[in-house]
């Protein structure tokens, strides 16, 4: 498949603005002007482009919605509070590829009627705000950016907002209380971000990677793009993998390309030759997948029917040598230490969770351990305010259900 | 029309609205903890979830909107579990304080899980450890208990808006601060307390003294404290106030209540409350009557120890007929002698109504005299007159909860906050959801409102009325006459030819805030009212009103202040605010009073001073009133009480005043008997009685006694016969009964028939233009804490705040060299005080600001006044003063 | 108190959203920058500067884990320990750190030159194990390279 996202990714110099023209850059953006709003989120429509952030919302329905708001002013936020364990797609789109994102930013804006676009950057990216600061200033000198881009009279300003190392943050109702300089707590749904978001208005809040789609699929129009990958979700789609692979790494490959593809064929296998033990397959907050289930395709629709979610498509590969519970304590106090502490069964569940998988793994585990962990992580699982306490919930579910023998080692062998 | 299926009963709505009000509206109740209603739903504690048909998970009731065709379910095997796990959840770091905490019986945790169980917990872990302080002075706060509904801080920041607490941290480690030691701005106010559903906040007056089930009764009453008027519920156990909670849907304040009302109910039981009547036994200009020096942090003097000194050799106790004989002789003598204008009364804006009708009655038909007025001279009463004359009976009658609608809110002359805190919740409500606020002055209660600071504006020192004239011409400019009102637009006309006129910053911006605001309100502080030309700065007012059509509203100190004027306790008007002068309405009292009426209007109030002092008057009856210390100029208000021939004080405790009285008698306070008091919005409420004291007699009982003694009988049996016959004679009050009043509502116009405008042409006297050059001047203000002189007598608001604090700008303390907690001496030719210094940014001014409500250490005591020939309040401004750091031994 | 140059700095900053309150991360930023550490003191003068409740910006700025809420040292060594870093040895890395500079998880050194906090997963996994130190990225960390990296740092 052709690199659209990561097309230049081997220049060191990608992120500069004549670097990113040499290689037709921007002309989307013209193209787009020259065609009604209405008419782009059509084509993004046909495309069948679904958020990249995790949820795997299809991106014009969610446009569709903002655009039958009537009121004004609208913010589109670009999501760059990349925070799922394993996921470095957007950090390395934002470092090598910003104005990429900035022309999808200008389109997207466009397209909606918004004047204003925030980038929501998590604090723990401080190379990426340098070098989207100075792709900005750039933007803004070639008149990308400004009150009059292109002369063609479209308005598009573009602030960065730097958070400060809250994972949940990147929930979209979170994001906006915190853009707001709020305590980054979700808010309910409904009413939606479309309707209700930032400061009262409707608001747009889409991944780096999903408008980093945009140019490529105004310039090759919606009916391409589809045909690439999945059928149900198409397009090019960045595959994060780390942990003990050879080549750890992002890979741009069509959506649906099947996970042991993605392990064995690009990121070269297990390192040192060890077994494959277990994946997760988009971050820890999807059900981990025992090695000898990974004939799966890699796409938001497929991986249901396989018992695990696509969530970010952040791969993360471990071998033999690793223990699950540790990996199951390590991410439970993940969880606790970003729970945002509004709800109930998420702020006190989680931490209860925690305890006895901490107990487990120090050896001081108890008969009826694991059966209580099932029933904790029951009791958490669809009563939560946001996905959150679900992640950690289904976590554990998911350990228990195919490694529930090395939580009983640990108990029996104190 | 939304018709939706609750539990298979179909229910229709008449207007948007949850789940969980749609349930309300049903009949059903599901459960909560986080919501509540006078909060934005939250949606954390996840036990109000419902099954809706057609949606996959189950929802929050108190966030979904109800939409037409929704088919939901409150209560299902599902459900059940949800609600228990996560009850048990709560519990796992809850700690097991059930028998020992203070909330049990009423603590909302505890109703849940009795009701939802589970009965056993499965958590075999360590509890979660909050760090913990225990110093603040009124709030015990224990976090251990502390669900994270987060209801106190969403109260606090959302509906108090004065964002003293907030949670700190994220997830488990959430914990809500601070309450000590350092308070951010924190107003005390409880309501924190209030919608607390657990013991995790708690009243220290009230910890480990009983239990919620143990209370002997529950009385419904109004608050003593400002012209609010809160209501709320008083819990008696052994003739004790033991705790004072507000009610939702109770009383205008619906729940919410100030530090005063919340904590300040003790004084009611101070030890040093009269309870024998008191006759003088020594000389009145004897050394020995000075007891009260000014000591720098005076403890309350015991009370008549035999032999101990002080007040035993001053006073010995009587019997009620002793002492009622001796007070009904000496006035008949008096008033036969040297005739009834030798004779004069000063009423009480803390008694009831019923209380000042009896009192005037007695003073004019009894004593033959109209030489009664009260502590509103200063400021309440005069301005309503004024108001009144030009623009109509009942233009201040609005409102409060009507004050967060309006456009724009315009402030002068005092902290709304600070004076009537309900009302100024209101003000900040309104600027929540976008009203422009504005204030002439300071205000540091709503320095938070002001985010476009230019809509603070300074005038130039003590020159309101300046900056009011010039605003003034500015919107007549743009505005032109109004024409409604010939006499109105012929005094403005004439005013707007010769203006005072001044410069000050963001005069502008207010004209154009004002100019395009739909409603606007206009809230008055008395500070106005004493200024040297302070009729001039009320004019403004009345003419901005009027050509801007707006709504006024005065803050009132005391509870009854609107009451005591409809009840006629004026030189110059009878009950239901007829003026005296008109033979009709002076004939009709007559005649139902069957008595007479002197002619004449009587003195006001720093007039019966003055002829006190010159022994004109000779009896002077002061009913629950302290002009000692609530004057300025003490030493002269201190000659002109000495130059009387006979005094009496009919008061709850010896104040400074009563120390110089002939008799001294004790009357029953608030809580102990029944009566009605009328808000600053004109809206009557109903107090009752409480609690049995078994010794003191209700003021009007009193009055009723000596009115016998005097050959006129006055034969009420209870408040409500006094209700009776004022709803018979004031035109104001007709028809009104205590059911009436009780059913609530009881709003201006009432069933009565207003006085039709008198429109006069009131000249104004153009003074002198006062310079104000000196370096520093002296100003009165009103705080949040204290509220007269019964809120020194609290030890809670004690606790809050010991002692009297002297306010001074950024400015003057650098200048000076102060630092915050300081101590200084404070001196004016009047007399010199040491008080502890605070600095306040909010001050811009060549002013420091001292309260009125510590013993020996009050502002009014270094200020003299004149007299406003219009308004005849005391003009107490000019006042240079001298301010020097203390060092501490 | 805030300097002239961080006011004005907030100002510029405050025109770029409609609600001046969206100013107030970026304000405590500032804030750290100028005082070391979020300070009472640096809360207050954020307060101030907005003309907001300190309460509301205590609460505010506790629920972000990258704000130094207590004093900390000149550089502060950010790792991440998460599932893919703790894989490939970063627990090794904290061990180190330990032995060889006597430095815990937050908490700093005794010559107050580094400070350790741990991180929840910088988005470094491709060059896992990694870590910021102040706002300089490295990854692909060994304990002989931590060692030579955080010499460069005085």
């Amino acid at each position: 498949m052709e690199r659209v996202l990561l097309k230049n990714i081997e220049n060191p110099n990608s992120a500069d603005i004549n670097e990113y023209l040499k290689i037709g850059g921007y002309k989307s953006l013209s193209k787009a002007f020259a065609l009604q709003p209405k008419d782009i989120i059509e084509e993004i429509k046909k495309s069948g482009l679904r958020g990249r952030g995790g949820a795997g919302f299809p991106t014009g329905m969610k446009w569709s919605f903002a655009d039958a708001d009537p009121r004004s002013p609208k913010y589109l936020i670009c999501n760059a509070d990349e925070g799922e364990p394993g996921t470095f797609k957007d950090r390395i789109l934002l470092e090598r590829n910003p104005h990429l994102l900035i022309e999808g930013i200008v389109i997207s804006g466009y397209a909606l009627g918004a004047q204003e676009g925030f980038i929501y950057l998590r604090g723990e990216y401080p190379h990426a705000k340098d070098v989207l600061s100075r792709a900005i200033k750039q933007a803004y000198k070639n008149n990308y950016l400004g009150d009059n881009i292109l002369g063609k009279g479209v308005r598009f300003h573009i602030t960065v907002y730097q958070g400060a190392g809250a994972y949940i943050c990147g929930e979209e109702t979170a994001l906006i209380e915190s853009l707001e300089g709020k305590r980054g707590q979700p808010r309910s749904k409904p009413p939606f971000p479309v309707n209700v978001g930032a400061w009262g208005m409707p608001t747009i809040v889409n991944n780096v990677e999903t408008l980093s789609n945009v140019p490529y699929i105004i310039d090759v129009g919606g009916e391409v793009y589809s045909r690439i990958g999945s059928k149900d979700c198409p397009g090019p789609k960045l595959y994060c993998v780390s942990g003990c692979v050879e080549r750890p790494g992002v890979y741009e490959l069509p959506m649906g390309t099947s996970l042991r593809e993605i392990i064995y064929k690009h990121a070269g296998g297990i390192k040192g030759g060890r077994g494959l033990k277990a994946v997760f397959p988009g971050g820890i907050s999807t059900p981990v997948l025992p090695g000898d289930k990974i004939d799966c395709p890699m796409d938001f629709v497929s991986m249901p029917k396989f018992d695990s979610m696509l969530g970010s498509g952040a791969v993360i590969v471990m071998d033999e040598s690793v223990c699950m519970v540790k990996v199951a304590l390590r991410s439970l106090r993940f969880f606790e230490h970003e729970s945002c502490g509004k709800c109930v069964p998420c702020r006190e569940g989680v931490e209860w969770l925690r305890k006895i998988v901490e107990r487990i793994e120090y050896g001081k585990g108890r008969e009826g351990d694991i059966e209580l962990l099932s029933q904790v992580a029951e009791t958490i699982s669809g009563r939560t305010f946001c996905p959150l306490g679900d992640g950690a919930a289904c976590m554990v579910l998911a350990m228990i259900k195919h490694f529930r023998y090395e939580f009983e080692e640990h108990i029996k062998n104190r | 029309m939304i018709t939706i299926t609750i539990n298979g009963k179909d229910i229709i709505l008449d207007e948007p609205m949850t789940i969980l009000k749609a349930a309300d509206v049903a009949g059903i109740k599901i459960p909560t903890l986080c919501h509540h209603e006078l909060l934005e739903p939250y949606g954390g504690c996840r036990l109000c979830v419902v099954e809706v048909e057609r949606m996959p998970k189950l929802q929050n009731a108190c966030t979904l909107m109800a939409a037409d065709g929704m088919v939901i379910r409150t209560e299902s095997e599902v459900i059940s579990k949800v609600r228990q796990d996560m009850l048990e959840l709560l519990l796992i770091n809850h700690p097991l304080d059930c028998p020992y905490c203070d909330k049990a019986g009423e603590c909302e945790l505890q109703d849940l899980v009795s009701k939802y169980g589970p009965t056993v917990g499965r958590y075999r872990e360590e509890k979660r450890k909050v760090p913990e302080s225990h110093e603040d002075r009124v709030f015990v706060r224990n976090m251990e208990r502390c669900i994270l509904c987060t209801r106190c801080v969403r109260m606090c920041s959302d509906v108090q808006g004065a964002g003293a607490i907030s949670v700190v941290g994220r997830g488990g480690r959430s914990r809500i601060e601070p309450f000590s030691p350092t308070s951010f701005n924190c107003e005390y106010c409880g309501n924190c307390l209030t919608v607390c559903p657990v013991g995790a906040i708690l009243s220290r007056p009230h910890l480990h003294s009983l239990r919620a089930w143990q209370i002997d009764r529950e009385v419904e009453t109004i608050c003593p404290y400002c012209g609010v008027g809160c209501s709320f519920v008083v819990q008696v156990r052994d003739e004790s106030i033991k705790r004072v909670i507000p009610r939702f849907g109770l009383g205008l304040n619906n729940g919410l209540l100030c530090s005063r009302g919340r904590f300040g109910y003790e004084f009611r039981e101070c030890a040093e409350r009269l309870t024998k009547p008191l006759i003088r036994i020594a000389p009145k200009n004897s050394q020995k009557s000075e007891v009260r020096s000014q000591k720098s942090n005076p403890p309350i003097p015991p009370l008549l120890k035999g032999g101990e000194g002080g007040l035993s050799e001053i006073f010995r106790e009587a019997s009620w007929t002793e002492a009622l004989d001796i007070i009904a002789e000496k006035l008949k003598d008096i008033r036969d002698k040297y005739g009834g204008d030798a004779v004069a009364g000063i009423a009480s804006p803390r008694c009831t109504n019923e209380d000042n009708y009896v009192f005037q009655k007695f003073m004019r038909i009894v004593c033959q005299t109209n030489n009664i007025d009260s502590i509103s001279r200063l400021g309440f009463a005069p301005a309503e007159r004024y108001f009144e004359d030009l623009l109509g009976q009942g233009i201040t009658a609005n409102t409060i909860t009507g004050l967060k609608n309006s456009d724009a809110i315009l402030i002068l002359g005092g902290d709304p906050i600070a004076i009537n805190p309900i009302l100024g919740l209101s003000i900040r409500a309104g600027a929540r959801s976008g009203a422009k606020v504005a204030v002439i002055g300071n205000t540091k209660g709503l320095a938070q409102m002001i985010q476009d600071k230019t809509l603070q504006i300074i005038p130039p020192l003590f020159k309101e009325a300046e900056v009011l004239e010039s605003l003034l011409l500015e919107i007549f400019k743009v505005k032109g006459l109004r024409g409604e009102r010939p006499a109105m637009d012929r005094m403005v006309g004439k005013l707007l030819e010769k203006p005072l006129k001044t410069e000050a910053q963001g005069l502008d911006e207010l004209k154009d805030v004002l100019l395009k605001a739909g409603s606007i309100s206009i809230i008055v502080g008395m500070d106005i009212v004493q200024r040297v030309n302070g009729h001039r700065a009320l004019f403004a007012i009345a003419a901005l009103t009027y050509l801007l059509e707006a709504r006024l509203y005065l803050l009132s100190e005391k509870p009854n202040e609107q009451g005591l004027i409809d009840m006629g306790c004026l030189p110059d008007v009878l009950p239901g605010g007829r003026p005296l002068g008109i033979g009709d309405f002076r004939r009709r009292f007559e005649n139902a009073w069957k008595g007479i009426i002197p002619e004449k209007d009587g003195l006001t109030l720093m007039e019966i001073i003055e002829m006190a002092r010159n022994k004109k008057i000779k009896a002077l009856y002061i009913m629950g009133e302290n002009p000692l210390f609530n004057l300025p100029k003490g030493s002269y208000i201190k000659d002109a009480l000495r130059s009387l021939d006979f005094l009496v004080v009919q008061d709850i405790f010896l104040t400074e005043t009563a120390e110089l009285a002939d008799v001294v008698l004790p009357a029953m306070s608030w809580a102990e008997k029944d009566g009605t008091y009328t808000n600053l919005e004109r809206r009557i409420q109903l107090l009752r009685k409480a609690v049995n004291r078994a010794s003191g007699m209700e003021d009007w009982r009193i009055i009723s006694e000596i009115s016998g003694r005097m050959g006129y009988r006055m034969d009420y049996r209870s408040a409500q016969d006094i209700m009776e016959e004022i709803a018979r004679l004031s035109p104001l009050y007709r028809d009104l009964s205590y059911d009436e009043i009780e059913k609530g509502d009881c709003l201006w116009p009432y069933k009565g028939e207003p006085l039709r405008g008198v429109i006069s042409e009131i000249p104004f006297v153009v003074e002198g233009v006062h310079e104000y050059k000196g370096e520093l001047y002296l100003a009165p203000e009103k705080v949040l804490f204290h509220s007269g002189t019964i809120s020194r007598r609290s030890s809670a608001l004690r606790k809050i705040c010991p002692e009297p604090i002297l306010k001074i700008g950024v400015h003057h303390a650098e200048r000076l060299g102060l630092k915050e907690g300081d101590y200084v001496s404070v001196s004016t030719t009047e007399g010199s005080i040491n008080v502890l210094v605070s600095i306040e940014e909010t001050i811009k001014d060549n002013k420091v600001l001292l309260s009125n409500n510590f013993e020996g250490r009050g502002v009014l005591s270094l200020l003299n006044y004149s007299i406003d020939p219009i308004t005849k309040a005391p003009a107490i401004e000019g006042m240079e003063v001298t301010i020097k750091r203390l060092k501490l031994q | 108190m805030l300097s002239e140059t961080a006011i004005k700095e907030l100002e510029e900053i405050k025109k770029s959203y409609p609600d001046p309150k969206s100013a107030l991360l970026p304000a405590l930023y500032i804030a750290q920058r100028e005082f070391g550490w979020l300070s009472p003191e640096a809360i207050e003068s954020v307060a101030k500067a907005l003309n907001l409740p300190e309460a509301m910006v205590r609460g505010t700025s506790s629920f972000y884990s990258m704000f130094k809420h207590k004093p900390m040292g000149r550089h502060l060594i950010q790792l991440c320990t998460n599932v893919s870093c703790m894989i490939l040895g970063a627990e090794r890395l904290v061990d180190f750190l330990k032995n060889r500079y006597a430095l815990e998880p937050n908490s700093t050194t005794a010559d107050g030159r580094f400070s350790l906090m741990i991180m929840e997963c910088i988005g470094g996994c491709d060059v896992a194990p990694a870590m910021l130190i102040n706002t300089d990225f490295y990854g692909n960390l060994t304990e002989q390279r931590i060692g030579e990296i955080l010499e460069k740092y005085k």
